[in-house]
């Protein structure tokens, strides 16, 4: 689940005054959805997936769907850059009833999704907060957390031993090390084809001691600090020791398996997988820190079960999904523990979850606890933009990281400011 | 008829609808300049090196004496082929940044080591392969329509330049086939540009991952598929992008006809 | 076209013979190594298909290995099947979906392009220069261009993932009405005069003496938005969001970048897919090359 831990989205009103009149136009001229109607009363449903990578997944939830009497789901499984695609799609009346996802801040301010609030009645506490709060403006929840997935450093053992390099426990010695395990043809790390600046994100300025934005809404990262971290992150472009151009992208284990790479930044969901080709040569790390006030720093994300406001069965929609991410909890741990790996997103499912209580699984439950970070709803799509395109010129150009983080906090403050206002 | 200027038409629609403030934004926007600013380095690169290779191809072909419906099928075959499925090899097969890419292959038999093609952007190794794609799928269709202005050329001017001296070779293309082959040359640089202000295949499928795209070799295209469709859905910024990009080329297009006389009327 | 093809142009008058032998050593030099040079821009322009190909009936260990295997160890024709067994790619239907948006396209574009250039060559009305500059100005501009308020438009007729909004939009080619027109001045005007005579309008003129008459143009355009309409990416990435109206270009371009890439797999699909064109291309090639020589005259 490589997507859900990007959230984020901006339209000025402006925009939205546009994006809305077109969404009227659909709505009063569009009649067709390519939809028939369900069988006999039931309404027809269209739900839409990511594509996972994890063998099983897409039939656990044709299942799930195929057990639902009061409605007749379709389940589509999107494979791509699946964000972007529900965003173009809530544009339009063929957007799906029920969709994951991590509603935005415009999807929501926009009236794009509908609120859920009610349907976490009773059970709201036992959601995960770090993930149930970027679902959340203003009290009310747009999505329901479905299963939590972190990503974190994967590395070999027997190449840090063979290199004589001990796991890293800062970022100069992650620096250090991957400089150390690079020879021929096996690159120190992977952090992605484009080296870093789209899965990084906001984990190195987590790792410095910084945030994206603070808790009373202004810019987190306005601190000599962040250059520094952020600059050094060039240093492996410098030393020719990071893996790019690989055939398959972070989020696929590939590489780290085909042994191109000694460590790689993935997904918790290659965790099965890497552990079936390597067995116990493996280790993992959260992103070591950085600086005085560094800490260890790991994303989590989960994606939200949303609904579209321009649903022809809304209602339909809302108790399909309460039926299914509220109370067949069976489901749910069926979904986030028997194919690939996620933690679930319920605590008492986490709790007594068996696979996630020993090694490299309970490392990771236990980084998401410690150092579990999820990005703020308020930092939009073009803060977003603007941050991803300077960390890129930082990490491949090297460019100057003082100017490059000056130019993203002013577009950072103004967004801000208009998302508050 | 007037449906053929539907498209046109179109981009009127946009401006009745949000109104001028867009423009102003878009045009105060360094990425939407700096795409600009790629398009126009990307047009400069390939628009000669298309029409340089197209004209070395049909010079040579149209001089064989055997084989010339052969070799004209070989160059012309990439022309079924698309730009993502032409992007796909390229980037998975050709120029991946590992052990197993072709060109890394090449480059490690002289002892060269892996190069991460994609991502280098100094020195920017990312424009070798997208020139080389589009290179690749063009250069064939465009070596056919010179060849055939080639077969346009009386053969008699060529008599009389001999009759006159002039050497075979150089002198015979730069005072006859080259002047000649004006009118052709003039309509292929004209598709070129053309076709360069569509790109965006080859760029979207080259260098896109599932979390967006690099902020170089961006060209106006795919940052105005990102701002108007990604999850920013900026439809209207996106649309005054697309009527300035269109009135651009609509500039460009009547210099062009200026510089090279065209226009006038023909019959 | 084929008289051209076959017979000899240009310079084989220019090997009159100069006395000098050495010059004739070098001109034959000259003519060897062109002929290499050829064959080595041959072997690099047919070096992608073999890519294509040898990817996609390798194993992934072939194509992933430490050494570079020219030819896959065995031919697995299994991974044809894997491909279409496999429910997460839902490539014949997507071929489907390009043949069906091809051919309409293709039919449709030329009836409106034909007709349409007809009318610029032929009909005399008011206006009828400024009409044609405007013209020249939406060939300039692609309607790739302006996909943005294309896509608002079609989203406000609630098109979306239909293939009347793959379809429609994408009929009204300025470019292939120029190339009708161009051909249509070239056609004798005798015998449009004659029907003319015979008491037929425009309309009846068009489809009974024109049409029949020149059909290798009709051959020659169709061939071309064929093909450019199978191979189109932008509009249908645009345009076909739901996965039931996903283009086999919009397939494969959606599995290069999914979480998890099989590459014999993504490699069989694109060979599969480029099929269809192959066969077009042998059927029509003469066409096709006529329709490519004809883009470039006057412009």
């Amino acid at each position: 689940m490589p997507h859900s831990s990007t959230s984020a989205n901006s339209i000025s009103r402006r925009y939205l005054l546009a994006a809305t009149g077109a969404l009227a136009l659909t709505a009063a001229c569009g009649s067709n959805t390519g939809r028939a109607g369900g069988a006999g009363d039931r309404p027809a449903l269209d739900q839409w997936y990511h594509q996972y990578g994890e063998a099983g997944t897409e039939q656990a939830v044709k299942r799930y769907a195929a057990a639902y009497r009061r409605a007749e789901i379709t389940i589509e499984w999107r494979p791509g850059n699946y964000d972007q695609q529900t965003a173009a799609a809530l544009l339009t009346k063929n957007a799906p009833d029920v969709f994951e996802g991590s509603p935005t801040l415009d999807q929501i301010q926009g009236g794009q999704v509908a609120d859920l609030t009610d349907l976490l009645d009773g059970v709201r506490e036992d959601f995960n907060p770090a993930v149930l709060t970027p679902k959340t403006y203003k009290g009310k929840v747009y999505g329901i957390p479905q299963a939590i997935d972190m990503q974190m450093l994967y590395y070999r053992k027997s190449l840090l031993d063979k290199a004589g390099v001990r796991p890293p426990q800062t970022l100069d010695e992650l620096v250090d090390a991957a400089r150390a395990l690079t020879t021929k043809d096996v690159k120190g790390l992977f952090l992605g084809n484009d080296g870093g600046a789209g899965v990084l994100g906001a984990t190195p300025l987590r790792a410095a001691g910084l945030e994206l934005v603070t808790s009373d809404g202004a810019v987190g990262f306005d601190d000599p600090q962040a250059a520094r971290t952020l600059g050094k992150l060039h240093r492996f472009h410098k030393d020719d020791s990071l893996l790019l151009g690989a055939p398959t992208d972070w989020s696929d284990p590939s590489a780290f398996l085909q042994g191109l790479t000694a460590m790689q930044w993935t997904g918790l969901w290659a965790l099965p997988q890497i552990e079936k080709a390597l067995g116990d040569d493996f280790g993992v790390l959260p992103f070591p820190r950085d600086g005085a006030r560094g800490r260890p720093s790991v994303p989590v994300g989960a994606y939200g079960s949303a609904v579209s406001a321009h649903s022809g069965h809304i209602d339909a929609a809302k108790a399909y999904v309460k039926w299914l991410w509220v109370e067949r909890t069976d489901y749910q741990e069926d979904f986030a523990l028997s194919y690939g790996f996620h933690i679930p997103a319920r605590i008492s499912l986490a709790k007594k979850a068996a696979a996630l209580a020993k090694g490299a699984a309970a490392e990771a439950v236990r980084f998401t606890t410690e150092h579990g970070y999820a990005q703020p709803l308020l930092w939009t799509a073009r803060s977003q933009t603007a941050y991803q395109d300077a960390l890129s010129r930082i990490i491949t150009e090297g460019a100057d990281p003082e100017a490059q983080i000056r130019a993203v906090v002013a577009t950072a403050n103004a967004e801000l400011k208009r998302v508050r206002s | 008829m007037w449906l053929s200027f539907f498209d046109a038409h179109n981009t009127v629609t946009p401006i009745d609808f949000v109104g001028l403030d867009n423009y102003s934004e878009i045009l105060g926007d360094p990425s939407f300049i700096s795409s600009l600013v790629t398009f126009v380095v990307f047009s400069l690169f390939i628009v000669p090196a298309t029409y340089g290779l197209s004209l070395a191809l049909a010079l040579m072909v149209a001089r064989l004496r055997f084989a010339q419906a052969f070799f004209r099928s070989v160059f012309f075959l990439p022309t079924a082929c698309s730009y993502v499925v032409a992007a796909m090899i390229w980037k998975l097969s050709i120029f991946n940044g590992v052990r197993f890419g072709l060109a890394n292959t090449v480059l490690g038999w002289f002892g060269g080591s892996d190069t991460a093609w994609l991502s280098t952007t100094s020195p920017p190794w990312y424009w070798l392969v997208i020139v080389t794609v589009r290179l690749w799928l063009q250069a064939g269709f465009y070596m056919v329509i010179l060849l055939a202005g080639l077969q346009r050329i009386p053969r008699t001017l060529y008599e009389a330049a001999a009759v006159d001296g002039a050497r075979p070779g150089w002198q015979v293309f730069r005072y006859i086939t080259f002047p000649q082959l004006r009118a052709t040359s003039v309509a292929v640089v004209l598709l070129l540009v053309i076709n360069a202000f569509q790109a965006f295949d080859e760029f979207y499928n080259l260098l896109s991952t599932a979390r967006g795209y690099p902020p170089y070799a961006r060209p106006p295209l795919v940052y105005l598929y990102y701002v108007a469709l990604g999850q920013g859905q900026n439809l209207g910024l996106g649309s005054a992008g697309a009527v300035i990009l269109a009135l651009i080329i609509a500039v460009v297009a009547v210099v062009q006809a200026r510089w090279f006389g065209l226009g006038r009327q023909e019959d | 076209m084929r008289q051209r093809s076959t017979d000899q142009p240009t310079d084989r008058r220019m090997d009159l013979p100069t006395g000098l032998s050495t010059a004739h050593a070098f001109r034959r030099l000259a003519r060897g190594l062109r002929l290499v040079l050829l064959i080595a821009l041959a072997v690099l322009f047919l070096v992608p298909f073999y890519l294509l190909v040898r990817n996609g009936l390798a194993t992934e260990a072939d194509i992933t290995g430490a050494d570079w295997t020219f030819f896959p160890r065995s031919l697995q024709w299994g991974n044809l099947r894997e491909l279409f067994d496999d429910s997460s790619v839902p490539m014949l239907h997507a071929l489907w979906n390009s043949a069906v948006i091809a051919v309409l396209t293709t039919a449709g574009t030329l009836l409106l392009a034909s007709m349409a250039g007809y009318g610029l060559a032929r009909i005399a009305y008011p206006y009828a220069s400024q009409v044609f500059y405007a013209f020249l100005v939406t060939l300039m501009i692609p309607s790739a261009v302006t996909f943005v308020p294309s896509f608002v438009l079609v989203s406000s007729l609630g098109w979306i993932s239909t293939l009347r909004g793959l379809i429609v939009p994408t009929l009204f080619s300025a470019f292939a009405a120029f190339l009708f027109r161009q051909y249509f001045l070239g056609f004798p005007r005798e015998l449009e005069d004659a029907a003319r005579v015979d008491g037929l309008g425009h309309w009846r003129t068009y489809w009974r003496i024109v049409v029949p008459n020149t059909r290798p143009v009709f051959a020659a355009v169709g061939a071309i938005v064929f093909i450019g309409s199978w191979n189109s990416f932008l509009w249908p990435l645009v345009i076909g969001q739901q996965r039931d109206a996903w283009t086999v270009q919009v397939a494969l371009a959606t599995f290069t970048t999914a979480q998890t890439v099989n590459l014999h797999e993504l490699f069989i699909a694109a060979a599969v897919s480029i099929l269809p064109l192959l066969v077009v291309f042998l059927v029509l090639q003469r066409h096709i090359v006529a329709g490519a020589e004809r883009s470039g005259i006057d412009e």
